[in-house]
């Protein structure tokens, strides 16, 4: 079983610009004291603010809010990139990131090559990736592609290796933040295809996108931040109106 | 079923993962050292299929295009070691014979220190993308450095095969105390790469100063003079950091054997570095990924 508690849950993100990121000028603040003092205080972003919340087998909850309301940062909590500044987080369950599909990709490997980087980076066993390459190279359709340098690859080739890596995991939690760019349309229905199928093989789902129905296609639950704030979480269509329509009294019952 | 599964998560949570974070102000100290050996260093440690490949890519990657591939610095490695060791065993007045296998393990050596260190730098800084989205401890970005300089140190070794050969370095048993000299040396690599990957990350001026050390320090180091050239001030020598740990593996590959006083300077640099390094990461092991 796969579980996700938090409990009042704020994350504080410290902005460092270059002053606050240098050693001299860290040294003459200490010497020269009262002058630099007020550059040395750090800006601090509150990007998630007294969070509670759960998830447990079968939920698929869809993040919604404006930009900047803190999905990426609940996702990176999810998965133990960002600690919390307070409260407590307690994940069960190996948790599958999809942030961002080309990562860990080598420019001057080979398809094949990156295949074993990736697959390894992601946390996959050699059997795992031995087992899954026929299914890589036969989704892709790269073919012969897959023997040289990705760096040689279109946009929309590299996109279709990068995302059949990133789906052949076995996630317990999976987190998807915003839509994933798959190249042509015609590929489009293929790749969400393979992607509904990894969503069904994770026991929980969390995307955070600003695409309805690609959300509709995918969720039963969805959550809305605002501000760092769980605004409302619960069923789909409820907390989906009570986003799109923030004026109607359907959002009262929604908050509370 | 919120206390059924605090209860337990180590039965469902794959191990070496952490399945649990908690603020910092909810946790005593004690406890946060022994999460950060843990969670930090040794699955890090565990992995080591991850910064084995990740190392193994960055050789193959810097060479690709190149038609002697990572031979291409035992070229000129090799080009630079006769050149300086023609020159300077005039200089010192030293026999070549003696004066180039001397040079040859010294300047190998130095070089994997000084380039580990420096890849130390941008240990964290140029993997920020994958920091940013999987949680993976944080020795694994510095074994990659170590172990990716390991290897160019083993392209560059071999030159030492033919030196010993033409100047007739007598072969026997004590060369292999080079092995666990060597493994000291790594040792105190991986506490220094740690402890600069995490001040280079916070602190972006430190890169050119760790540089710049690194260079003077091959000059000021017997790497390319003997030690007994500097007389009464030998204390200058002995009191380098770097030349005990250059000496535990050139002494034995030399046929000699390394003074017990290096040996000991070694281990007890290796043990106070590893606690000074764990003791950085425990305070700053939170805060890294908001450094990037």
């Amino acid at each position: 079983m796969a579980a996700i508690f938090l409990k009042n849950v704020g994350v504080d993100i410290p902005i460092y610009d270059v002053n606050h990121a240098s050693l001299k000028k860290a040294l003459l603040g200490r010497t020269i004291g009262g002058r630099f003092a007020q550059s040395g205080a750090h800006l601090t972003v509150n990007a998630l603010k007294n969070l509670d919340f759960e998830a447990h087998d079968g939920d698929r909850i869809a993040l919604v809010g404006d930009n900047g309301a803190g999905k990426s940062t609940l996702l990176r909590v999810v998965s133990h990139v960002y600690p919390p500044t307070s409260g407590t987080v307690h994940i069960v369950g190996k948790v599958s990131p999809m942030f961002d599909t080309t990562l860990g990709m080598s420019m001057d490997a080979t398809g094949m090559e990156n295949i074993q980087i990736a697959g390894t980076i992601w946390g996959m066993s050699r059997a795992q990736i031995r087992n899954s390459t026929d299914d890589i190279v036969e989704f892709t359709e790269l073919g012969d592609f897959l023997k040289v340098p990705v760096r040689t690859y279109s946009n929309g080739m590299l996109m279709r290796l990068a995302f059949a890596i990133t789906t052949i995991r076995e996630p317990e939690i999976l987190l998807i933040d915003e839509a994933i760019g798959v190249g042509d349309s015609g590929f489009f229905k293929k790749a969400f295809a393979r992607l509904t199928q990894l969503v069904e093989r994770s026991r929980i789902l969390i995307v955070a996108s600003h695409q309805d129905e690609t959300l509709r296609r995918l969720c039963n639950k969805a959550a809305w931040l605002d501000h760092g704030n769980l605004m409302a979480y619960g069923e789909f269509e409820t907390v989906l109106s009570a986003y799109r329509n923030p004026n109607t009294p359907a959002q009262q019952p929604a908050t509370a | 079923m919120l206390t059924q599964v605090k209860n337990a998560p180590s039965m469902t949570a794959p191990a070496g993962s952490p399945v649990d974070f908690v603020s910092q102000s909810n946790l005593a100290l004690k406890a946060r050292i022994a999460r950060t050996i843990s969670e930090e260093v040794v699955a890090g440690f565990r992995i080591w299929r991850v910064w084995g490949i990740m190392g193994w890519d960055d050789i193959r990657q810097r060479y690709r295009r190149s038609v002697l591939g990572p031979f291409w610095i035992t070229l000129s490695t090799g080009i630079f070691i006769l050149l300086l060791g023609i020159i300077y065993s005039r200089l010192f007045h030293m026999e070549l014979e003696h004066y180039m296998p001397y040079l040859t393990v010294g300047y190998i050596v130095w070089g994997f220190m000084s380039a580990t260190a420096n890849d130390g730098c941008v240990a964290f800084i140029d993997p920020n993308r994958i920091i940013k989205q999987i949680k993976l401890p944080y020795s694994v970005y510095v074994l990659r450095m170590v172990w990716r300089n390991f290897i160019i140190f083993l392209h560059t070794i071999v030159i030492y095969i033919p030196v010993a050969i033409v100047f007739k370095v007598e072969p026997n048993w004590a060369m292999l105390l080079a092995i666990p000299g060597l493994i000291l040396v790594c040792v105190n690599l991986i506490w220094l790469t740690t402890v600069i990957a995490i001040l280079s990350t916070r602190y972006r001026d430190i890169q050119p100063i760790i540089g710049t050390a690194f260079q003077l320090g091959m000059f000021a180091t017997p790497i390319m003079w003997p030690i007994s050239s500097l007389g009464d001030a030998r204390i200058v020598a002995e009191l380098n950091p770097a030349y005990h740990l250059i000496e535990i593996t050139r002494a034995p590959l030399l046929g000699e054997v390394a003074g017990l006083h290096s040996w000991l300077a070694a281990t007890a640099m290796a043990i106070v570095g590893s606690v000074l390094a764990i003791a950085l990461l425990v305070r700053a092991s939170r805060r890294i990924v908001f450094w990037l």
